[in-house]
């Protein structure tokens, strides 16, 4: 499974409370591991991507309690720079162990900055829980609302939920799902930058999960590393997560690897065109698999 | 017959600098220069021109001991001479992060003095290192002081070392409530800590003051009992925080304040004649060497009245507490007892400080070019910045830092001390020498000079 990660179990998994369930993306697991640490005192705040001032801007914000982590349930497509906080949290917020959630590109920079802590003096050690989350491509904010209020012609304020699943965008509102869009049509809005991206299930946090093989309602879950294990496994226990084998499932790991596949063996493609281009600042980028 | 000997670099404390001592027969000093011969960092002419929110930022770089002193000090030189008005809030935010500088400059200290100082009872001389007790508990509870001062500062200041977060007009974020709780636990923790920590330490140097000698070079050398007493004056500004030109009565004078040029102070040319290879780290420089301190000297001298006076914790008691201890052990002793001080006003601040209250001035007027100063009592003493900032940009800057003070002070401490504890002299100082390097522009009669040794 080369371009899956290093993982020491997956499973088919969901919040195991219904409160999460209610506004959460897929199986709300982000919310309901934090939660778990949270209350269990494994961290004493989390960095997650907020609502912000507009409707699905994310900003990132600090939660150190479970209803600020309710605040920040569901996916918002576009970019929220957790990493921006990482500091900030253990200083003016006075944290110890940090809880961050990232797509695989900003696990990558909480990794790097534990071996580097350039700037971050005091941080490495108070990162205590890193989750990362599936990511094929990520939209800049004005890319986003130009696919949901031109493209799929409705007003993003009305906008309960956005997914992208089975090769289509869609916008649900109130009145249930409002427009689908191929996902054809937003790749000229995704940003540059993810087409370097060699990572699609977020390889080096501690739990990564998302959507892709598990049917709906429910999240693929990756369990990386030991306290990703030792927290997984005591927030099945504490009943926040319920988590079932992979085995049999459908579409399963399958898809996961046959999306990883597609997305790394697309951007290695961009990488080798860019290691010819004559711009200067397309100079390839390191390989994250040496 | 005087012979001259020089110890250079001298150990043991921040920065680079060296004595040059003219000592009679019995190797007492009959005159002692103190200089710097740290390189000019030149930040006074790097913030012409610079926006006043740069500046604050250039000048905590001098240094990595007390860069919160410099932050504040130049902050606030900025405000003084905007005419900004912080918020409480704001301003308790910076008391705490005061007390942590002050706290963990402190205990760095005590690591640098022990090692002159004896085990009371006994002939041998401490080493902070030994992993043997009482030593080693001491190390340790320096070392937790240290954490507590620095972790203090990051959550109040945004960094430790060169702290982000006060900006001019008061500071840029609050704390959260947690983090204030956070703060309070560990002040908490500090105070027993800082307690035990004075007194052992009063003890180490009550008992060096009783002791008749010293062991030095491979000889016993006489203490005498006015180790590093000096004639001068004190100036200090505050008991724990500063002042500032908006004050309602500003507690520092700069038309009192002048600064002459080492030209004009220093000794000229010698012929080093007096070497001693016994002396600790290498020896002292070999004779037949020359050594220039009018012209190596690196540092301004600020006199106050024109005289040079002494800062830092003792001036600090004398003037505030009627602490009238001299000599390098009274500062000594001055010093430790700041530690309650610092601790205790840290959680009086904590205790005042409202998490969600607004740290940022409402109106930041952007300068009319007006002269303004500010004076922090960092730990060395009053550091004092001054500043013209005009439509946002900083016209003229200086620096008035501790150490500039304490360098001509306490070269006139030296006098009938014997050479071999010249550095136990110095050191009573905690000298931070780096951010005292500084070019001067005045001679006495307040006239521009030539910056000769530049040329």
């Amino acid at each position: 499974m080369e371009f899956l990660g290093k993982y020491k179990a997956v499973y088919k998994a969901k919040a195991g409370c219904e409160d999460i369930l209610s506004k959460a993306q897929d199986g709300g697991i982000v919310t309901a591991m934090f939660a778990y640490a949270l209350e269990a005192g494994i961290i004493d705040g989390a960095i997650v991507a907020g609502p912000g001032k507009e409707p699905y801007k994310p900003e990132p914000m600090i939660a150190t309690t479970v209803e600020e982590l309710f605040a920040a349930r569901g996916t918002k497509y576009s970019i929220s720079p957790n990493m921006s906080l990482i500091k900030e949290a253990t200083r003016s917020y006075g944290l110890d162990k940090v809880g961050i959630v990232g797509t695989p590109c900003q696990i990558q920079a909480v990794r790097k900055a534990q071996l580097y802590p350039i700037g971050l003096r005091d941080v490495p050690d108070k990162i205590a829980l890193v989750l990362g989350i599936f990511c094929m491509e990520n939209f800049p904010y004005q890319g986003l609302y130009q696919m949901v209020e031109d493209h799929c012609a409705t007003k993003i304020d009305n906008v309960t939920k956005m997914d992208i699943g089975k090769g289509k965008f869609s916008v649900y509102t109130e009145r249930g799902i409002n427009a689908q869009i191929p996902l054809k049509v937003t790749h000229k809005y995704e940003q540059p930058g993810c087409h370097v991206c060699l990572d699609y299930v977020a390889n080096l946090a501690d739990v990564s999960t998302g959507s892709v093989g598990t049917p709906d309602g429910w999240s693929t879950v990756f369990v990386r590393s030991a306290t990703g294990e030792a927290t997984f496994n005591k927030a099945v226990e504490a009943g926040w997560i319920v988590a079932e084998s992979m085995d049999g499932v459908k579409p399963g790991l399958e898809l996961v690897t046959k999306l990883a596949t597609e997305k790394i063996t697309k951007n290695q493609k961009y990488l080798e065109h860019r290691k010819h281009a004559e711009h200067a600042a397309l100079k390839p980028l390191r390989n994250p698999y040496i | 017959m005087s012979k001259v000997v020089e110890i250079s670099p001298t150990t043991r404390h921040e920065g680079h600098s060296k004595l040059v001592l003219k000592v009679n027969d019995e190797g007492i000093v009959e005159r002692g220069d103190w200089l710097s011969i740290t390189p000019v960092r030149g930040v006074e002419k790097l913030a012409i021109g610079k926006t006043y929110e740069q500046v604050p930022k250039i000048a905590s770089r001098v240094c990595g001991i007390c860069p919160i002193a410099h932050t504040l000090a130049a902050t606030e030189a900025m405000e003084a001479s905007m005419g900004v008005e912080i918020p409480e809030d704001a301003y308790l935010l910076r008391i705490i992060l005061q007390c942590a500088n002050r706290l963990h400059s402190h205990a760095l200290h005590d690591i640098l003095a022990l090692p002159d100082m004896y085990l009371p009872g006994t002939d041998s001389k401490i080493n902070p290192f030994s992993p043997a007790e009482p030593v080693r508990s001491v190390a340790k509870r320096i070392q937790t002081l240290r954490m507590i001062g620095q972790t203090v500062g990051e959550i109040a200041g945004g960094e430790a070392v060169h702290p982000s977060n006060p900006r001019v007009g008061g500071m840029y974020t609050n704390i959260t409530p947690r983090a204030r709780t956070k703060i309070y636990d560990l002040a908490k923790q500090a105070l027993p800590l800082a307690r035990e920590q004075m007194e052992f330490m009063i003890a180490i140097f009550e008992n060096y003051a009783k002791r008749d000698w010293a062991e030095m070079c491979g000889r016993e050398v006489a203490i005498p009992k006015d180790l590093g007493f000096h004639q001068q004056g004190y100036m200090a500004v505050d008991p724990c925080y500063g002042s500032s030109s908006l004050d309602e009565h500003p507690t520092w004078d700069p038309a009192r304040w002048i600064e002459v040029r080492p030209w004009d102070w220093y000794m000229g040319e010698e012929d080093i004649t007096l070497e001693d290879p016994a002396y600790p780290i290498g020896g002292t420089t070999k004779a037949g060497a020359k050594a220039w301190p009018q012209m190596q000297a690196c540092t301004g001298v600020p006199l106050y009245d024109g005289q040079p006076v002494e800062v830092g914790p003792r001036a600090r008691l004398a003037t505030y507490r009627n602490y009238d201890r001299k000599g390098a052990i009274g500062q000594n002793i001055a010093r430790e007892m700041e530690y309650m001080d610092s601790v205790y006003k840290m959680i009086e601040a904590t205790d005042a400080l409202n998490a969600s209250g607004k740290v940022v001035a409402d109106v930041i007027p952007q300068g009319d070019g007006s002269f303004g100063w500010a004076a922090n009592e960092a730990p060395r003493g009053a550091d004092i910045h001054l500043a013209k900032v005009r439509d946002g940009k900083v016209e003229w800057f200086s620096m008035l830092v501790p150490t500039t003070w304490n360098f001509p002070t306490c070269s006139r401490a030296l006098i009938g001390a014997p050479w071999e504890l010249a550095e136990v002299i110095v050191r009573a100082y905690d000298p931070c020498v780096s951010c005292a390097t500084h070019m001067i522009v005045l001679d006495e009669d307040n006239r521009l000079v030539a910056q000769k040794l530049l040329e």
